[in-house]
């Protein structure tokens, strides 16, 4: 699952293991450093590429995992 | 103390769009923009701006008027602003990746706005919008009917070309403006003093609302290069880095922020897109050297990076250092040199005489590129610009509120902000000096000085660690501190935390230190 896989990114990055799939980026206090970390995570645990731009419209683990599975 | 720039003579009408126009007279043919595959070429860029800038004189929007332009990073986007200037108006950048509401707020402040350009992707964010909201489009067939020539339009260096929001100190955020000779003189220094040329391609990474990109914007267009765009609306260093290594691209300016997330991109993947390039010119808050320090010693990097200062009040940069020259690890911060051609640094005490050599003083700023002052309600904040007397002649300067000095080199070092410092039992403190003592020692990583108060409401330091391995003693810390910091300096508590909080634009926030201290943390 993409979404596991996603949230395992996020809760390393935030360092935390309370995150839940519509818990939204911002809110958990996500800014560009913590954000250029997990685009390249991406790449490199999920050989998948998310431009930034979809990182603002999709700020929650569900919404992402599916714009990833959708691109794929 | 003042620092005094090299004079250099401006041609006698020094105005931004005739440099542009005399590339495209000069190479019609050479690529103006880049983006997702498309160029335009100088020749066509200069048609359509001229045709944009005809259809806006035709609508008597000229001298004094000002144009905002809400669109993503496009060639349309320099058709817009080279348009607009052409016509004689001002353009005021909007960033589309703001919210509607946030936009809104600012659009409502621009005094003598005639018209909003924005495009179908950028339209919709304006609600309500209290002009005209257009886009080429829409104008297409009427700007097709007009002459590709460029209107005879006087425009004189006087002329306000462009005004950029800036936060300022207090949050609230104001509209600033500059003028062209201002604009003129800052490209014209950097493309003398470094040698930029018509080949020193460019791109944006930052925002279209902030100061620094109106720079980045024009300044290949100034040098008869060739200015390449992401297609992200916001910073995407997977984008950029991209662009970098597959385009001739030499020159980036950003804000330091950004280059880290650029320079950790690079450092994790092992690629040299950047250490390639000729130059990137940064600043805009304080250096973190350590972010820099191996990528910057890797073999074969030939990147020249430019630690920069200014305002927006006085047209973006107003020194510029070779971070080559600067050894990290000392107990100096890093420099941010020599003045602009045409621009003055004044060191100046509260009573606005000059300071000793040696000494603290507030920056302030004089010269070509000190600009027209706040446009519409913030009027009383133009006492920021002021005159002094010098060898007997007026001279208008900017108080910026910054603190500096110059050091033994005659390079200015940037302190922190008149306005952040507190007096704790007497003594005048910049949390920022304590920041910086705490970050020398060994085993802090990061550290934020808040300024909280005491149970009888006397301000104290508080301070924030983050550690590099195991958290670090209060015992030892403070007795480490006093060994380099008078005592009024050295913080009344220390905390271990994870990592530095940071506010939305990416700087500390000591405000969300302050209250946790409140709360009891």
């Amino acid at each position: 699952m993409i979404a596991d896989g996603v949230r395992a990114i996020w809760c390393r990055e935030f360092e935390r293991d309370d995150i839940g799939p519509d818990d939204d980026f911002f809110a958990l206090g996500g800014q560009s450093l913590i954000m250029t970390k997990i685009q390249g995570a991406y790449i490199e645990e999920l050989g998948a590429e998310v431009p930034m731009d979809q990182m603002f419209l999709n700020p929650t683990i569900a919404s992402i995992s599916a714009y990833i599975e959708s691109s794929r | 103390m003042i620092l005094q720039g090299k004079r250099v003579a401006l041609p006698p009408n020094p105005v931004v769009h005739r440099r542009f126009e005399e590339h495209a007279r000069a190479t019609p043919d050479a690529v103006a923009v880049f983006r997702a595959g498309e160029r335009t070429t100088y020749a066509e860029l200069d048609a359509r701006a001229n045709r944009f800038a005809r259809h806006l004189a035709a609508r008597g929007v000229g001298r004094g008027a000002k144009v905002g332009v809400c669109l993503d990073y496009s060639a349309d986007l320099l058709v817009a602003v080279l348009g607009t200037l052409k016509a004689g108006a001002a353009y005021v950048p909007f960033d589309p990746a703001y919210p509607p509401a946030r936009l809104r707020l600012l659009l409502d402040q621009v005094p003598g706005l005639a018209l909003i350009v924005a495009s179908p992707a950028t339209a919709g964010l304006i609600e309500r919008a209290p002009v005209e909201v257009t886009g080429f489009e829409e104008l297409s067939e009427r700007l097709a009917a007009l002459p590709a020539t460029a209107p005879a339009i006087e425009v004189t260096g006087d002329d306000l070309c462009y005004a950029v929001f800036t936060s300022g100190s207090t949050g609230t955020p104001k509209l600033t403006a500059v003028r062209h000779e201002g604009w003129f003189n800052l490209m014209n220094w950097l493309q003398l003093e470094y040698g930029l040329h018509q080949g020193s391609h460019n791109l944006v990474v930052s925002a279209f609302g902030f100061d620094l990109s109106q720079r980045a914007l024009m300044t290949a267009l100034f040098c008869g290069a060739t200015q390449y765009f992401t297609t992200s609306r916001n910073f995407d260093p997977m984008l950029a880095y991209r662009m970098l290594g597959e385009h001739p691209i030499r020159t980036v300016h950003c804000a330091s922020s950004t280059l880290y997330l650029l320079v950790d991109w690079e450092t994790a993947r092992g690629g040299d897109a950047l250490t390639r390039l000729d130059y990137v010119l940064f600043g805009g808050e304080a250096l973190k050297a350590e972010r820099l320090t191996d990528w910057a010693r890797r073999e074969g990097n030939t990147c020249t990076l430019l630690h920069q200062y200014g305002v927006a009040e006085c047209t973006d940069v107003a020194t510029s250092y070779d971070l080559a020259g600067y050894r990290p690890g000392g107990h100096e911060v890093a420099p941010v040199g020599r003045p602009a051609y045409n621009t003055a640094i004044h060191l100046l005490d509260e009573a606005l005489r000059g300071v000793a050599p040696g000494e603290q003083g507030e920056i302030c700023i004089s010269g070509t590129g000190v600009g027209a002052g706040y446009l519409g309600a913030a009027g009383p904040e133009n006492a920021k610009f002021t005159t002094v007397e010098a060898d007997g002649e007026p001279l208008r300067l900017y108080r910026t509120g910054d603190r500096g000095r110059v050091n033994a080199d005659g390079d200015l070092v940037v302190l922190g902000r008149i306005d952040a410092q507190v007096k704790v039992r007497g003594m005048r403190i910049d949390p920022a000096d304590v920041e910086r003592a705490l970050a020398r020692l060994a085993g802090v990583r990061e550290a934020a000085v808040a300024v909280t108060r005491t149970a009888a409401g006397e301000a104290e330091l508080s301070a924030f660690v983050v550690p590099a391995g195991a958290d670090l003693a209060e015992d030892d810390l403070r007795a480490r501190l006093l060994a380099d910091l008078p005592r009024n300096m050295v913080p009344a508590r220390f905390t271990n935390i994870p990592r530095i909080p940071l506010s939305p634009h990416g700087k500390v926030d000591r405000a969300a230190l302050a209250d946790a201290i409140a709360r009891g943390l």
